[in-house]
């Protein structure tokens, strides 16, 4: 993480403490720190989901790869008052085809992520809907969200807003 | 932290009184010797007495016909009043002074986990510091439970037989949630010694080294250093005490404690008490090392780990004037009393009994349990925790405090019932007392049972009951 400015105020918790923009090349660099958090927070729940080694140099090119790519939402959060120009958090996401079923494209959030303070909130409720209304103007008739299933707060969040399992990953490593 | 015990009336010493010069480095090879030589002796006297506790009838046996009151069949009716109404154990049986001292062996002392076998010779130790200092029949009650939730439904399971449960040597930060659930589900007080105990001793340190060097809670930057159940406790007391959060900062291995380190996300899983911190406190957002949390603060309290340095002059003198430094680790504190003076500090508590202030939880946790147990509590809230620190604080007050006595010393006996009083008092206030008396009352039953223990350990002694202590064993002992 980048290095917060010495004595900042804590934020204030009262007020919506966030801005929401699609992600650009330039925040790429502030983004794969956070990426990197959210990647560790689930080796946390699953060890079958151990970060590489290479995860950082790894980052860069798949969130570069996702902003060129059309069918993918990819938006970040800066934070407000001494925080106005840092990223706190970011949401990614992308529509994937359905061959099968109806509807026949699907919204997939791949990773959603908020440093700490800017949790309990209302800030993830905000970036969920903004993905979404993001995902729906790219066609989407569904969304879902990934997430390791151990994670009871993820769970506990979709679910209270709708959300239920539907397709499950079983692993086991070979 | 290590308990210390007082010189009670009976000759029991244990530990004796060093002399603060006697010091590093060939002092710390000689407290090794000391050490060895204590352990030696306590393997000697623990076969010879085989255990330190016993259970001692308290009514009057004449003949095997009194059985018939006290057994069966005259029993029966007392059980039959306790099923119409449970209270009524508090009065017929001995559950309003029996606590449970439950471990799981999983930190013990300094030792690590060395499971519920090896813990029993510490918890019938400290039974009897229950006994002595706090006239409280304690049973030592190592658990082996392979799993925390087992841990749980088992120490609910006997929590009949008992008016409050004391945890003791139990891993972080598992225990934070064994306290926490206990205290949910139990209506009798649940305490966890290594938490609130150490906790309640440093907070009234803390409340006279602010009086004597003229500081004020709100106005003071803390730096906590070590974050285990200790420290993580006193974060939490000094807050309800009015500490402002943003001036409060605990470091540990890993550094400052803030919300964006790297491991928050994991400590969001794993220590969900020390993450709530991490968000809460350091609200200059400092990050870095200890060095750089010291600068400019006024108090500093180390629960780490005994390594004289890990405290230093130079980050000492990097401090506020006149700084407060708690060097409470045991038996080596983080840094000497005298280096720490050098480098400027106005007020300096160890927990060792042979340094001036020992922070020591003996001071609380016997008068705690005398107090709850008094008002019959239903539980220990922070309200009554802080209400013993502040009797504790009171209780140097009286002596005068100045900066080489903010604290009672284990000798100054007078001070347990006070506390106790204050306790019950508060469960009072509180409104989790079963029984409600009033202040002279709490105080002359705490003296009265207070009392009891060293007056019967005189008689029994006395009687030949309890054998006189053997000569050390020519054999075992040291030369020099």
């Amino acid at each position: 993480m980048t290095a917060t400015p010495p004595e900042r105020a804590p934020p204030d918790r009262s007020t919506p403490p966030i801005r929401l923009r699609p992600a650009r090349e330039s925040d790429v660099a502030a983004v794969v720190p956070l990426l990197l958090r959210l990647k560790r927070l689930n080796e946390e729940f699953d060890p079958l989901l151990k970060v590489r080694d290479d995860a950082e140099a790894q980052a860069g090119g798949v969130l570069r790869a996702q902003i060129a790519d059309p069918r993918s939402v990819f938006l970040v959060a800066e934070g407000a008052g001494a925080e106005r120009d840092k990223v706190v958090g970011f949401v990614r996401a992308v529509v994937r085809e359905r061959p099968f079923y109806a509807p026949e494209l699907e919204g997939v959030i791949v990773d959603i992520y908020l440093l700490p303070l800017y949790r309990r909130r209302g800030v993830g409720e905000y970036l969920l809907r903004e993905v979404t209304a993001a995902l729906k103007a790219k066609g989407a008739g569904i969304v879902t969200a990934e997430f390791p299933a151990q994670n009871e707060i993820a769970v506990r969040f979709y679910s209270k807003r709708g959300f239920r399992p539907v397709t499950s990953i079983h692993a086991r490593p070979l | 932290m290590a308990e210390s015990v007082p010189a009670p009336d009976p000759p029991v010493r244990v530990g004796r009184r060093r002399r603060p010069a006697a010091r590093r480095p060939a002092a710390d090879a000689r407290e090794e010797g000391q050490t060895e030589q204590l352990g030696q002796r306590a393997v000697e006297l623990s076969r010879f007495y085989a255990g330190k506790i016993e259970t001692v009838p308290k009514v009057p046996v004449r003949s095997l016909h009194d059985f018939s009151v006290w057994y069966t069949p005259g029993v029966a009716a007392v059980s039959r009043a306790i099923h119409a109404d449970r209270e009524l154990a508090f009065d017929l049986t001995g559950r309003w002074n029996t606590v449970a001292i439950v471990t799981d062996g999983s930190r013990v002392l300094g030792l690590g986990d060395i499971g519920p076998h090896a813990a029993l010779p510490v918890m019938e130790g400290k039974a009897l510091l229950f006994k002595f200092l706090g006239g409280v029949d304690a049973i030592p009650l190592p658990i082996e439970a392979a799993s925390p939730d087992k841990f749980l439904s088992t120490v609910e399971a006997i929590a009949p037989a008992f008016g409050g449960v004391n945890l003791e040597d139990i891993a972080s930060p598992k225990c934070f949630g064994l306290l926490e659930e206990l205290a949910r589900r139990l209506e009798i007080p649940v305490w966890h010694d290594d938490q609130l105990g150490t906790a309640a001793a440093t907070v009234a340190g803390l409340l006279n080294a602010l009086e004597v060097t003229g500081r004020a809670m709100p106005d003071i930057r803390t730096v906590l250093l070590g974050a285990g159940a200790a420290n993580l406790a006193t974060a939490r007391l000094l807050l309800a005490l009015g500490h402002d959060p943003a001036r409060l900062s605990l470091v540990d291995h890993h550094g400052i404690l803030h919300a964006e380190r790297d491991d928050v996300d994991e400590l969001s899983v794993r220590h969900p008490w020390k993450y709530r911190l991490a968000l809460r406190t350091n609200g200059g957002g400092r990050t870095g090392d200890l060095a750089r949390a010291l600068e400019g603060a006024d108090v500093v309290v180390a629960a780490s780990t005994p390594v004289p340095g890990t405290l230093r002059r130079e980050q000492v003198r990097t401090m506020a004037p006149d700084p407060i430094v708690f060097a409470l680790a045991n038996p080596a504190p983080e840094i000497w009393p005298d280096d720490a003076r050098a480098a400027g500090a106005a007020v300096v508590a160890t927990g060792r009994s042979d340094f001036p202030n020992q922070v020591n939880n003996s001071l609380v946790f016997p008068a705690v349990f005398r107090g709850v147990l008094d008002a019959r509590a239903r539980s220990v809230p922070d309200e009554i925790v802080l209400e013993a620190a502040r009797e504790l604080a009171r209780g140097a007050q009286r002596k005068g405090i100045g900066p080489h006595h903010i604290l009672p010393t284990m000798e100054e006996l007078e001070v347990f019932p006070h506390v106790a009083a204050a306790v019950a008092d508060a469960a009072v206030a509180a409104g989790v007392a079963r029984r409600r008396q009033s202040h002279t009352e709490f105080l002359q039953r705490a003296r009265t049972l207070m009392a009891r223990p060293s007056r019967l350990a005189r008689v029994l002694a006395r009687a030949g009951l309890t054998p006189p202590m053997p000569r050390r064993s020519a054999g075992r002992r040291r030369a020099g």
